[in-house]
């Protein structure tokens, strides 16, 4: 019996590993990386996971926490526009879940080729609410830089959370 | 069997509906953030600053190694370009050599002259040091979080410089951490004044890398290269700090490349003048 409440927690601990990453994910996108080439902007991290965790595991990573997610690294970021993130977040699983059923045993290319449709839709949108609120037509140029690094690293953070996904999700 | 089935059923039922709801639910609230945040409450902010305050020894911890990584690769980069950087460097000693003879002359020109005028030179001002613990990673905000807030002696309004130059304004004061709005945040306004006519003009940024010279008097004839320093109007805002020089201009669109490199921040300086007679002794980090 014992072991059954251990399992329990565990299986809990393990539930809890896609919102998690996306978490450290989001802290990662502040701390300064000091990277020359990565001034415009970083690669959107929490995009990533969010986007990882959507296509294998939606169930894991429900509206609510998207929610959170998005507030939180609204938060931290000191940007004036609070939400925008937790609606970027939202539109993106919205748009994965519409394609995802054809995504399944598909090679890795097309789940790669879904990030860059799904990353340029949740900069795209942020790029254009963030001109609607500021009344002013912002330059699309730090948008379209962050969208291609965002892509162009996406396969690295697939493979670390493929790895944390084999390793620790298995039982879950 | 078949009662409990259904009762099963009714529940999952329910359950689709909260699923199906969620999403637009979640999607509302964050339009009502959206709103609510442009109306810059002091809710917001005061949240702000606690989640900042609250994750500042976790960024604290991730901030240190990152900038060990990024040193220990610059240093790998500089090995590469030895010879250039001596170069440059010999070069750049000729010419400050020549400097240090005009400033020995103006400095005992200035003490002549001030001697003449008995001048009241102002109090001393407050400089505290700060390591860079977050930056703004998205492609619209630019500021840095720095580890030192009100605690410190950090207040609202003070100047964030680095050797170089001005990087912005401290918007934003938590009890252990500080924001500093960058020149090139769109929401950024400094005013400065630009060239030897000393034209005062607003630095505003626009989210590029080079900030824009608005409200500059027509026809005022700015030049590419024109030296822009902070002006004074602002209260606590100390004047005559250097901020970039003009890099291009193109009819009435003047752009400032900022002295500064803001992409590759470390630690900054805390600067205020006027109010040091309110504020602690600065604290100066040992690290």
């Amino acid at each position: 019996m014992r072991i059954g409440i251990f399992q329990r927690d565990a299986e809990t601990a393990n539930r809890l590993i896609p919102f998690l990453s996306c978490f450290a994910a989001l802290v990662l996108s502040v701390v300064p990386l000091h990277v020359p080439g990565l001034a415009i902007a970083t690669p959107a991290f929490a995009l990533m996971a969010v986007y990882h965790w959507t296509v294998y595991r939606p169930d894991l990573l429900p509206p609510a926490a998207l929610f959170v997610l998005g507030v939180a690294l609204d938060l931290l970021d000191g940007t004036p526009y609070l939400g925008l993130s937790a609606l970027a977040f939202l539109a993106a699983r919205s748009f994965v879940l519409v394609g995802r059923r054809r995504a399944v045993n598909r090679p890795f290319a097309f789940v790669w080729a879904g990030f860059l449709a799904t990353a340029a839709f949740a900069i795209g949108l942020e790029w254009a609410m963030t001109s609607a609120i500021s009344m002013s037509a912002l330059s699309p140029r730090p948008f379209v830089f962050q969208t291609v690094v965002t892509v162009a690293a996406y396969p690295i953070a697939d493979y670390l959370l493929a790895q944390l996904q084999r390793g620790l999700l298995r039982r879950a | 069997m078949r009662e409990r089935s259904d009762l099963f059923l009714r529940i999952n039922a329910s359950r689709m509906i909260a699923q199906r709801l969620a999403v637009p639910f979640f999607v509302v609230a964050a339009l009502l953030l959206i709103v609510i945040g442009k109306a810059d409450l002091i809710v917001i902010e005061r949240t702000r600053v606690a989640v900042s305050d609250l994750m500042a020894p976790i960024l604290a911890a991730l901030a240190s190694p990152a900038a060990s990584v990024a040193s220990g690769v610059h240093h790998v980069e500089g090995l590469f370009s030895l010879y250039d950087e001596n170069q440059r460097l010999r070069e750049d000693n000729d010419r400050l050599m020549h400097w240090q003879t005009v400033a020995r002359r103006l400095a005992l020109e200035n003490a002549q002259l001030r001697a003449l005028t008995h001048y009241q030179p102002h109090g001393a001002s407050v400089e505290i040091a700060a390591q860079i613990i977050a930056n703004s990673g998205g492609a619209f905000a630019r500021n840095v979080l720095v580890d030192a807030g009100a605690r410190d002696g950090v207040a609202r309004g003070q100047a964030g410089m680095t050797g170089e130059g001005l990087i912005g304004r401290v918007a934003e004061v938590g009890e252990r951490t500080a924001r500093i709005l960058l020149l090139s945040d769109l929401n950024s306004r400094i005013p400065v004044v630009v060239g030897d006519a000393g034209l005062h003009a607003i630095l505003a940024g626009d989210n590029s890398a080079e900030p824009l010279l608005l409200f500059l008097p027509a026809g005022a004839g700015v030049k590419v290269g024109d030296r822009v320093v902070t002006g004074g109007a602002e209260g606590v805002f100390p004047p005559d700090l250097p901020v970039g020089t003009v890099s291009s201009v193109d009819g009435d669109t003047v752009r400032v490349a900022p002295y500064a490199e803001l992409a590759r921040l470390d630690y900054v300086r805390i600067v205020d003048l006027g109010l040091s007679a309110f504020l602690p002794r600065p604290l100066v980090p040992s690290r």
